[in-house]
């Protein structure tokens, strides 16, 4: 049996600090326990302050000191998000065992099972290391043959690069000959009691004569060792189990008034629902954002107390950037009602499914997937609104005969011709309107105006832009419309400027039944 | 012209001036002015067989700027290029207009035969910063590549670091992309490698000027018929009644806005003269 042990040995502080924004990271900060400083960063070293430390001894050697209170709750999200990662490699994912205080940031992964799949121990931490990558959490890995084996090992690999391996057994004996006492058995006090008799590291104990060990100790330390060495069968660990729906917040530190504050906090959280889904082979459709306000006293209650965005993809995406892209185009569209204290990320709504496998050539359902996070980017920016489609409608007025709609951006590319018929926006153009539309074929301009340009007529004939225009064919009558609007009724012309371009002129059919301002020539189109 | 930015070894420079001709192996990199380039890639032919024989690689160029200037909308642009967005359209591809200056007709689209399903309209400028958008909307569609074509309507006066911001994003686009842009930009230079001025030249008719191209300067423009909007029998009518106009034609070169005191009274009454305008001349279409 292999496991993989990941040790956050730093995770209270980062992600108290990732909260930060970016370019005040590097001021000093420190973490607090209930009354002494926990952590702190290397500015906040650089000053003198160290963890052990009183708030107030910390507060005089640096003034400046950005302080913060340690929270389990901001650990165990943390931490579950890890765990999250972990479950995408195998089902096998447990807590190192809660009491040992040493091992409180640690997640054990039984790899067996998974090894073939990934390629061998040393592809499965490579894909490991890149998955947790994005976290920005410092890890320590270790594997070992036993659960407790690897968990000691991840806590006590700080050398370079922060990993230490065992292959077998023996391996990991010698590997924890020099762990210190503190790491194993019950605790602190006991550690201290060894210490008191000389005993430091983990191989001087174990060269100690059971019988005297048991004697002096009890069951329990001798049963320890041999749970971490592999003579003793280990209880069988609690599995982590993924929940249902994702929820996880972020409490921003600060009162966030601009988008950016807000984007940075966001941004927070994706990673953790990504994780989260791809711990289930799953991809995001649609995800919501909480937005928790500051109370205004004043203001009384007019402030809503949340503000809710939320987001629908139509593709469901694992991609972090595309999530972020819209995520940053809604808020900046978002006026809020009041600086956002706390953000909170919810999601339910996700497609289960192998992902498409990368494709080394373009291919149509690359491109129509392309396609769709295009559009979705310019409807998130620019407003659903403004990207359309033009459908023909069966009506022979020319300013009737198109409609615009917006373009829902599952109904667009290549691989939608059997889906578009379904497509709820394909009602504006029944069978009927199609064979309407193919059946007009007298000529219709490309381009029509908004509303038809009056022209002035001088020596009988209407005149452009100061030009005369040739008429040279027409007329042809439309004569529609009075179910819906006035009728319009109207003879229609095509001509010529003495440039050569044509345009579409009409002439009220009836001169004398229309109003005085409805008489005469008008330009509604040209050809182009 | 642009000239050719990746360093060439010396010795090859040597070669060709030698020679006179270019090494076939380095021709992507280097042509003469006076020969055509044939770099672009798989140029899509445009559907005029005069005009691909003026155009570099026989057509509209791929992954890069085509720029049209109009004196204005409606002097048969579409026309010109519906056989080659219909042809990237029955590929399954899309379409994409970028703020088109007036409303589209849907019925005049299906007779040039677009299908409907694979164009996109994408409006920008109703935005609260005009121009802001439109930009940013083109650079993001012709940098996912996944387009087909895209026509853009762009704003007027663009600087000219704006066009080549877009010229390196249309790298990334495996087709046509077709800006259009007002008359009056001819007078400034352009990153688009090439560049047409096109402008009515009779009923179904467009003269086009070839401004720019990776190729010797044609002095000369096209006349290009096309698909007739009017019978052919009308569209002779038409094109005979404009020649014996024989209006001088203004330079290409001035912006082509007519002020009524360019034209002149005498012209238009001689004119008027000479074509009294009868109802019974009316034609009706059939």
């Amino acid at each position: 049996m292999l496991w993989i042990a990941l040790h956050l040995p730093r995770l209270s502080f980062e992600s108290w600090l990732a909260v930060r924004p970016p370019d005040q990271r590097e001021q000093p900060a420190a973490l607090m326990g209930a009354r002494e400083v926990l952590m702190c960063n290397p500015a906040a070293q650089r000053l003198g302050v160290r963890p052990g430390l009183q708030r107030v001894t910390a507060l005089a050697l640096a003034p400046q000191l950005h302080l913060g209170q340690a929270d389990a709750a901001r650990d165990r999200q943390a931490l579950t998000s890890v765990a999250h990662v972990a479950l995408a490699f195998t089902p096998a994912v447990c807590w190192a065992d809660a009491s040992e205080s040493a091992a409180a940031h640690t997640v054990l992964l039984q790899v067996q099972a998974s090894l073939r799949y990934f390629g061998g121990l040393a592809a499965l931490l490579q894909r490991l290391r890149a998955a947790l990558a994005p976290l920005n959490c410092t890890v320590r890995f270790a594997s070992a043959p036993t659960a407790k084996g690897a968990a000691v090992l991840a806590c006590c690999a700080d050398n370079g690069s922060n990993e230490l391996h065992a292959a077998d057994l023996s391996q990991l004996e010698r590997l924890l000959d020099a762990a210190p006492l503190w790491l194993i058995g019950t605790g602190r006090p006991q550690s201290d009691q060894l210490d008191s008799m000389g005993l430091g590291t983990f191989g001087a104990l174990r060269r100690l004569p059971r019988q005297a060990l048991l004697r002096r100790f009890g069951r329990a330390l001798l049963d320890e060792i041999d749970t971490v060495l592999g003579a003793r069968c280990e209880s069988p660990p609690a599995w982590i189990t993924l929940p249902e729906t994702f929820e996880a917040r972020i409490e921003l530190q600060t009162r966030a008034d601009t988008t950016d504050q807000l984007l940075h906090g966001a941004q927070l959280l994706i990673e953790p629902l990504l994780a989260w889904a791809r711990a289930q082979q799953a991809r995001v459709r649609r995800c919501t954002l909480f937005m928790h306000h500051e109370r205004h006293r004043r203001q009384g209650g007019d402030v809503p107390a949340t503000t809710e965005l939320s987001i629908a993809l139509a593709e469901a995406s694992c991609d972090a950037a595309h999530l972020s892209v819209l995520l940053r185009e809604r808020l900046a569209h978002l006026s809020l009602p009041a600086p956002t204290l706390e953000l909170r990320l919810h999601c339910a709504d996700v497609v289960r499914g192998s992902l498409h496998s990368a494709e080394l050539f373009t291919s149509a359902r690359g491109e129509r997937e392309g396609l769709i996070r295009l559009i979705e980017r310019l409807q998130a920016r620019l407003g659903a609104q403004q990207v359309q489609r033009l459908l023909p409608v069966a009506d022979h007025r020319p300013e009737c005969d198109g409609a615009l709609h917006a373009a829902s951006a599952d109904a667009v590319g290549p691989a939608a011709s059997t889906a578009r018929r379904s497509s709820p926006a394909r009602h504006a153009m029944p069978e009927h309107g199609r064979s309407t539309a193919q059946a007009v074929s007298a000529p219709r301009p490309l381009w029509l105006l908004n509303e038809p340009q009056r022209l002035p007529e001088r020596q009988s004939r209407p005149w452009l832009d100061g030009q005369p225009l040739q008429l040279l064919c027409g007329p042809e009558r439309i004569e529609a419309g009075w179910w819906d609007a006035p009728l319009a009724g109207r003879d229609y012309f095509i001509a010529q400027t003495p440039d050569g371009a044509l345009v579409w002129l009409y002439r009220a059919r009836l001169p004398l039944s229309v109003a005085e301002d409805a008489q005469g020539w008008f330009v509604h189109g040209r050809f182009g | 012209m642009s000239a050719p930015s990746p360093p060439l070894p010396p010795s090859a420079v040597c070669t060709a001036s030698a020679f006179g001709a270019i090494p076939e192996h380095l021709r992507p990199v280097l042509w003469r002015g006076d020969q055509m380039d044939g770099a672009f890639d798989r140029a899509l032919p445009s559907g005029f067989a005069t005009l691909d024989a003026q155009l570099p690689g026989g057509g509209w160029p791929r992954r890069a700027l085509t720029e049209l200037l109009l004196p204005h909308p409606g002097v048969g642009e579409i026309r010109l290029l519906g056989p080659c967005l219909t042809a990237i359209q029955q590929q399954g591809r899309l379409v994409m207009l970028f703020d088109p200056p007036a409303r589209l007709s849907a019925q005049a689209l299906t007779q040039l035969g677009f299908d409907a399903g694979q164009l996109l309209v994408v409006h920008t400028r109703a935005r609260v910063i005009p121009g802001s958008d439109s930009l940013w909307a083109f650079e993001q569609a012709l940098k996912s590549g996944h387009v087909g074509a895209t026509l853009a309507w762009l704003p007027p006066r663009l600087r000219a670091d704006r066009l080549r911001r877009l010229q390196v994003a249309a790298q990334a686009h495996d087709g046509p992309a077709f800006v259009l842009r007002e008359w009056a930009a001819q007078q400034r230079p352009t990153a688009a490698p090439l560049r047409l001025a096109l402008r009515a030249g009779g009923a179904d008719r467009l003269e086009l000027k070839m401004l720019k191209r990776r190729g010797p300067p044609l002095g000369s423009p096209i006349m290009l018929d096309l698909s007739p909007v009017l019978s052919d029998a009308l569209h002779e009518q038409a094109w005979r009644r404009q020649r014996d106009m024989a209006q001088p034609a203004p330079q290409l070169v001035e912006p082509h806005v007519h002020e009524s005191s360019q034209v002149g009274g005498q012209v238009c009454s001689s004119r008027v003269e000479a074509m009294p305008l009868p109802a019974a001349t009316f034609v009706s279409l059939v």
